[in-house]
């Protein structure tokens, strides 16, 4: 995976797309083969598909604790995370524990949490799917202009074909699991800066997803029939 | 009519007075047997003797000092066996069958057992409270450490935390809350042993003024220590829960 760019996992359920980003996070070790990369390990963030904040902890101290798991002096890491905040819609709301937060404020603060450690790459594991569709919307634009800006690679796994193609340079489909692999490949020549919405009305968009559905389909179908 | 439920406490109290008032006129018509049921009124003037002689304040010692102690060692020893039991398999497998043995036997039968071994002083009692508060700590944290989110353990492990991290930032307030939320049960507890423990032999304690009066068939005595335990630990609960909201003010 090149530097900087954005990379989408599709495919059927059980096909491993969360065991791969769990590998390569260092979470559980590979089956087989080796994850390579030149990226430092607090280089790489993750975002779950839960938002996993420590319930015990305001906002601002959960987006401090990497920093502080690294080194750095808790005030520091405080003023650090607020700023994220900040950034993030959040001024204000820096005090409040996660059970009095929305789920897209929780998902923000997921998301600061992961930033404020300048990673250059961020694996997502279908970040977005527990948020209802208009926060949902709001919270995917933030992501996309943030990783756009400041270049951020994201490794992207997701069920939702639409979500893939329109954040995504680059789509890789795997096949149905066990044992499943890399199957398809799709650049998405859709040109940067994105808008998620806009994207989905480029001309390209409509036939990858129609492609990308029907190898999908095709994965599904023959994993039906060896069964 | 409709009822107005903030209201509710006013209505309660008008309630108990009404009962307070009932008892009392059927005490003085003779209609109730003051060996058995004395009228409020002396069971009042009982209380305030208690107290204006002086003669209570050794026994709420006693009892005090027994309870809150066996209360903090079982918390201490409870949540101490609790992670070592969680963390080292050997100890869960040996501790395990003993605590859930000790766990479904009515633990103040040990009450004689104690007295025997330590005597008919304070350590009996504060062992009796205490075994009943440990068992019951030990489960809530072994269990509990089983259950611990999966998810919070692997976001700090993923933002680069160590072990230490861990049991910092995941282990000790995720233990920390369920005991919390156990501590009005195990203040219950720790005041039962030390009463209990009283009850079956002692020089002091509230216990012990109990089944003097018991066997001096004192009755407005009775009522009155009975009140006085209530107040006692209900002004403990209410402590408790200050406590507990303050710490668990995320939840």
């Amino acid at each position: 995976m090149e530097e900087g760019r954005f990379v989408s996992l599709v495919g059927p359920s059980g096909s491993g797309k969360s065991s791969l980003l769990r590998a390569v996070i260092g979470l559980q070790p590979p089956l087989s083969g080796t994850v390579e990369t030149e990226l430092a390990r607090s280089q790489v963030g993750i975002l779950f598909q839960d938002d996993a904040l420590l319930p015990w902890k305001t906002a601002r101290e959960n987006v401090a604790l990497g920093l502080m798991f690294n080194g750095m002096e808790r005030r520091k890491a405080l003023a650090e995370a607020e700023a994220w905040l900040e950034r993030l819609d959040l001024a204000g709301f820096g005090d409040r524990f996660p059970r009095h937060l929305s789920g897209g404020q929780r998902k923000r603060v997921a998301l600061a949490q992961v930033l404020v450690m300048k990673p250059r790459l961020i694996l997502m594991d279908e970040p977005f799917a527990s948020l209802d569709a208009i926060v949902r919307a709001r919270v995917v634009k933030d992501v996309i202009t943030l990783v756009e800006r400041e270049r951020i690679g994201v490794l992207l796994v997701t069920h939702d074909l639409e979500e893939a193609i329109s954040l995504s340079d680059e789509v890789y489909l795997l096949s149905q699991g066990p044992r499943a692999r890399i199957t398809q490949h799709y650049p998405v020549p859709i040109p940067r800066p994105r808008d998620p919405v806009q994207s989905r009305t480029h001309p390209a968009f409509a036939p990858l997803y129609q492609a990308l559905w029907a190898d999908l389909s095709r994965e599904v179908d023959l994993r039906a029939e060896a069964a | 009519m409709r009822l107005d439920p903030r209201h509710a406490w006013m209505r309660q109290l008008a309630a108990l007075a009404v009962l307070l008032a009932v008892w009392e006129a059927a005490g003085r018509a003779d209609l109730l047997n003051p060996l058995y049921v004395p009228s409020p009124s002396r069971i009042g003037a009982a209380l305030v003797e208690l107290f204006a002689d002086g003669s209570i304040w050794p026994h709420l010692e006693a009892t005090f000092t027994a309870a809150l102690g066996g209360l903090a060692l079982g918390i201490a020893v409870g949540v101490v066996l609790g992670v070592v039991a969680a963390q080292v398999r050997f100890v869960a497998e040996l501790l395990e069958p003993v605590m859930t043995i000790l766990n479904a036997i009515p633990r103040v039968i040990l009450a004689p057992l104690f007295v025997i071994w330590l005597g008919i002083g304070l350590a009996s009692k504060v062992a009796l409270a205490f075994i009943l508060v440990a068992v019951l700590i030990f489960f809530t944290v072994f269990t509990g450490i089983a259950q611990v989110d999966r998810r919070l353990v692997e976001r700090v492990v993923t933002l680069g935390g160590d072990r230490w991290a861990l049991v910092r930032h995941v282990y000790l307030p995720s233990v920390a809350s369920w005991v919390l939320s156990n501590l009005k049960i195990a203040i219950g507890f720790a005041f039962t042993g030390a009463c209990v423990g009283e009850f079956v032999a002692a020089t002091h304690g509230l216990g012990y003024l109990l089944s003097f009066a018991q066997s001096t068939y004192n009755s407005a005595l009775m009522f009155a220590l009975i009140l006085l335990i209530l107040a006692v630990v209900l002004a403990i609960f209410a402590i408790a829960g200050r406590l507990e909201k303050r710490l668990l003010r995320w939840n």
